[in-house]
């Protein structure tokens, strides 16, 4: 059940006024929101409730076998089996393919084949996502930043179907103190929700699902097919369709909500006005970077070392972050590009002064480049795009509506002062039914943009 | 509430959260009614495009309401005035008369009622005569639903180079047996209008299993004979089509057997009735039969042997082929292509 669709809009339509009308008694509203997510969950398929589940109850156990434990040295072996856990889960479900593929046939090459039957597993939708939550509860219980919440409150905070497959990560110290007491009714940012949720639905809709159809899929499908302006083009518009597919889709995770009186953390920031490496993942899938952050970067010691240990840790961590993306060799270029790219900068950090346009420069056109990789669908076909750069022929998918829009997405980020990262604060003033009334002209107007297959499923859905 | 770089409390400082619960249901209860009174139509459509199941159950429960209020009010109209200009959907009003007129006059058959048989019905090789001599391929059209990815892609990939311009016209989620979202009649007309193919490759089936309407007009749920018959009809349409009168050759590719046993009795009939649709042009349409490659005798497996290793060829669902599995079948495609056609 895609957010910008009619099923969810009813669904939406009947699950908002049930909760606040059971939000004054936790007893009747903590089931409610937990079979309604899970109804969410199951419109994609109800098997993959099984493993939310089961997620759900080892964290859970975990938790309080933790929580009881007063030996640090035992708190820590309970907590790495129970990430060890998680990650095994993740590793079957989204990695199998790749282990019993791609790295038996590296290994089989010095002769050490891993004895692992060929199967087919359907990757269930948000794995990561929640995955990453249940650990990170796991871990904020070991390290008493807090305590187990009831098993009932887990599930919510797993499952809640605002952030339930494509993120935020919302950390479970974030979502946890808001079960602790029933949301105030009459502090609610309404005007805000409303309008995240239709800028959402215009990045996704209108402009990521638009730039995806008119250049990108092609070029990126076949480049072999065109030249260096089309391939320049499409990578630049790469680069404004994900982050209008993604931080759409956060958008409206986040003003959904905000309706149902819940905060989430913010996941982007003006990312391609990053003027380094560092600042852009300040900006770009915030909730990722600072889980990777507090949980790989800093346990593997962070920069508490020499340059090279230093070195070691963001490598490590940036290509572990671009295999959580997928089980590709893409995504871990990718994540190495980035890696690589964060040492350098680190090193030339105060030896080299350079404007800040160049460094904007040369950041973004980075991240465009890398994203080649992210987008490509193997090495070889990356490559080839990347050779196509030095190709020339004429344009053939220039189109105004598509450079238009490319220049929009990435121009209005790099607009003086807070740019439009704060779309929803000028609105969050205006009286509900006012916005919700322009809602609905809107979705009239996105709904017409549309193709017949429908809506595109969001890039992160995968992840 | 931590106080840290997750910026929780934003909405709170700039006294964002100042409306009531009660506000935020009122704004979502009136922006759902004007889209009702508006695009109430729309909500019954989706629902009748979803397969049987509860959530096709709830969306028509609220969709045939919605829908009825709509038809009631001159509001939808209005709408669609001001945003029709809007749809990236080709307009297909233009080309041909679709499926319906097919399934009530039938195809091929001849005045007298016997369907004449023409030379066409004859591939020379399968004769053991000389085939026509090949001649160069310049433009293709690979398309059909979602069984047509990725192998659309590893064809264009391959020809590309080769200054073979290769049309990619997917549409997901569409059948023969559904004129929901594609009229494939209609599509197959205005594809061949438009780019003029010398081939056309065509992997379609995975989502038929709608019921037709017959001769009578009753509709034929899948997978009986008739139903095989009348969706013969709307293939054999189609190839008519394609072939553009002998100028093109089409390769029509069968459906490899899926995992679960209830689609595989439909892969079964769209077979069958694949390859009777062709039966009058077997010299220009080419039926390729993917089951012999993926899934001998029909029974379904993950992986085979491709280069002396055990490969996974299928997608997850039991249904599509992953990337290896694509490229094997656009090896089967090329082979095909090359006995009427010079590469490159």
């Amino acid at each position: 059940m895609l957010f910008p669709t009619s099923q969810f809009a009813i669904f939406f339509a009947i699950v908002l006024p049930l909760s606040w009308a059971l939000m004054s008694r936790p007893r009747w509203w903590k089931p409610f929101i937990l079979v309604a997510s899970y109804v969410f969950y199951a419109s994609a398929n109800w098997r993959f409730c099984l493993l939310l589940a089961g997620i759900t109850l080892w964290n859970q156990g975990a938790a309080r076998v933790i929580h009881r434990t007063e030996d640090d040295r035992r708190r820590g072996i309970y907590c790495a089996a129970a990430v060890a856990g998680d990650l095994l889960a993740l590793a079957v479900f989204k990695y199998y393919g790749f282990f019993t593929q791609d790295i038996d046939r590296l290994l089989q090459g010095i002769g050490l084949g891993l004895p692992l039957p060929l199967l087919t597993i359907a990757l269930p939708v948000g794995v990561s996502f929640f995955t990453f939550q249940a650990i990170s509860y796991t871990v904020d219980v070991k390290r008493r930043v807090i305590e187990p919440a009831s098993l009932l409150d887990t599930s919510i905070y797993l499952s809640f179907f605002p952030h339930l497959v494509a993120g935020p990560i919302v950390r479970a110290r974030e979502f946890l103190p808001q079960l602790a007491s029933p949301r105030d009714p009459t502090r609610v940012a309404v005007s805000s929700g409303l309008a995240l949720i239709a800028l959402g639905l215009v990045k996704k809709v209108v402009l990521a699902d638009f730039l995806a159809r008119a250049i990108v899929d092609p070029v990126y499908a076949v480049p072999q097919a065109y030249g260096a302006p089309d391939a320049l083009l499409a990578a630049y518009a790469y680069a404004a369709q994900i982050y209008c597919d993604f931080s759409g889709y956060t958008d409206m995770a986040i003003g959904l909500a905000l309706l149902m009186g819940f905060v989430f953390p913010q996941n982007f920031r003006s990312p391609y006005r990053a003027t380094g490496l560092q600042d852009y993942w300040r900006r770009w899938h915030m909730s990722l970077s600072r889980f990777l952050r507090d949980f790989l970067y800093i346990p593997l010691g962070g920069n508490r070392g020499s340059r090279l240990f230093t070195s070691r840790n963001l490598l490590l961590t940036m290509v572990l972050g671009g295999l959580w993306h997928g089980a590709a060799w893409t995504f871990v270029v990718w994540g190495a590009l980035h890696g690589g790219g964060m040492v350098v900068e680190r090193t030339w950090n105060g030896r080299i002064r350079t404007p800040v346009w160049l460094r904007w420069f040369v950041t973004f056109n980075f991240i465009v480049l890398a994203f080649v990789f992210f987008r490509s669908q193997s090495l070889s076909l990356a490559f080839t795009y990347l050779g196509r750069l030095t190709v020339w022929s004429a344009p053939t998918l220039w189109t105004v509506p598509v450079v238009a829009a490319v220049v929009l997405v990435i121009g209005l980020q790099l607009l003086p002062g807070r740019g439009t990262s704060n779309f929803e604060i000028r609105i969050g003033r205006i009286r509900p039914v006012l916005i919700g009334a322009a809602f609905a002209v809107l979705v009239l107007f996105v709904a017409a943009t549309v193709p017949s297959q429908g809506v595109a499923p969001f890039i992160y859905f995968r992840f | 509430m931590p106080n840290d770089d997750s910026l929780m409390s934003r909405f709170d400082q700039e006294g964002l959260r100042r409306f009531s619960a009660r506000d935020a249901v009122v704004a979502v209860l009136f922006c759902m009614v004007l889209l009702v009174l508006f695009a109430g139509a729309s909500v019954r459509h989706a629902g009748e495009e979803m397969r049987p199941g509860v959530g096709r159950t709830v969306m028509l429960a609220v969709g045939n309401p919605a829908g009825w209020i709509a038809d009631q009010l001159p509001l939808k109209a209005l709408a669609n005035d001001a945003t029709h200009w809007l749809s990236p959907d080709v307009n297909l009003g233009s080309a041909g008369g679709g499926f319906t007129t097919i399934a009530t006059t039938g195809t091929g058959a001849a005045a007298t009622g016997v369907g004449v048989v023409t030379p066409d019905a004859f591939d020379p090789a399968a004769l053991g005569q000389a085939a026509p001599r090949p001649r160069p391929l310049r433009r293709m059209l690979v398309t059909g639903d979602s069984m047509s990815q990725p192998l659309d892609q590893d064809l264009a990939q391959r020809l590309s180079p080769k200054g073979i311009k290769v049309d990619r016209d997917p549409h997901l989620g569409t059948g023969i047996s559904t004129t929901f979202l594609v009229d494939w009649s209609k599509e197959a007309a205005f594809q061949v209008r438009q780019d003029h193919p010398d081939a056309v490759v065509m992997f379609i089936g995975a989502n038929d299993d709608f019921p037709m309407p017959g001769p009578d007009g009753r509709q034929v749920a899948c997978c009986g004979v008739n139903w095989a018959a009348i969706y013969a009809n709307r293939a054999r349409a189609m190839m008519n089509i394609y072939r553009q009168a002998g100028a093109a050759r089409v390769y029509w590719l069968t459906l490899p057997a899926p995992r679960a046993p209830v689609r595989q009795m439909i892969a079964r009939v769209v077979n069958a009735a694949i390859t009777v649709a062709a039966e009058p042009w077997a010299s220009q349409i080419h039926v390729l039969d993917t089951v012999p490659i993926f899934t001998p005798g029909f029974v379904y497996r993950d992986a085979m042997t491709v280069g002396g290793q055990a490969t996974i060829v299928r997608l997850p669902d039991g249904i599509h082929l992953n990337d290896a599995g694509s490229n094997l079948a656009a090896d089967a495609v090329l082979a095909a292509v090359r006995r009427d056609f010079t590469i490159g």
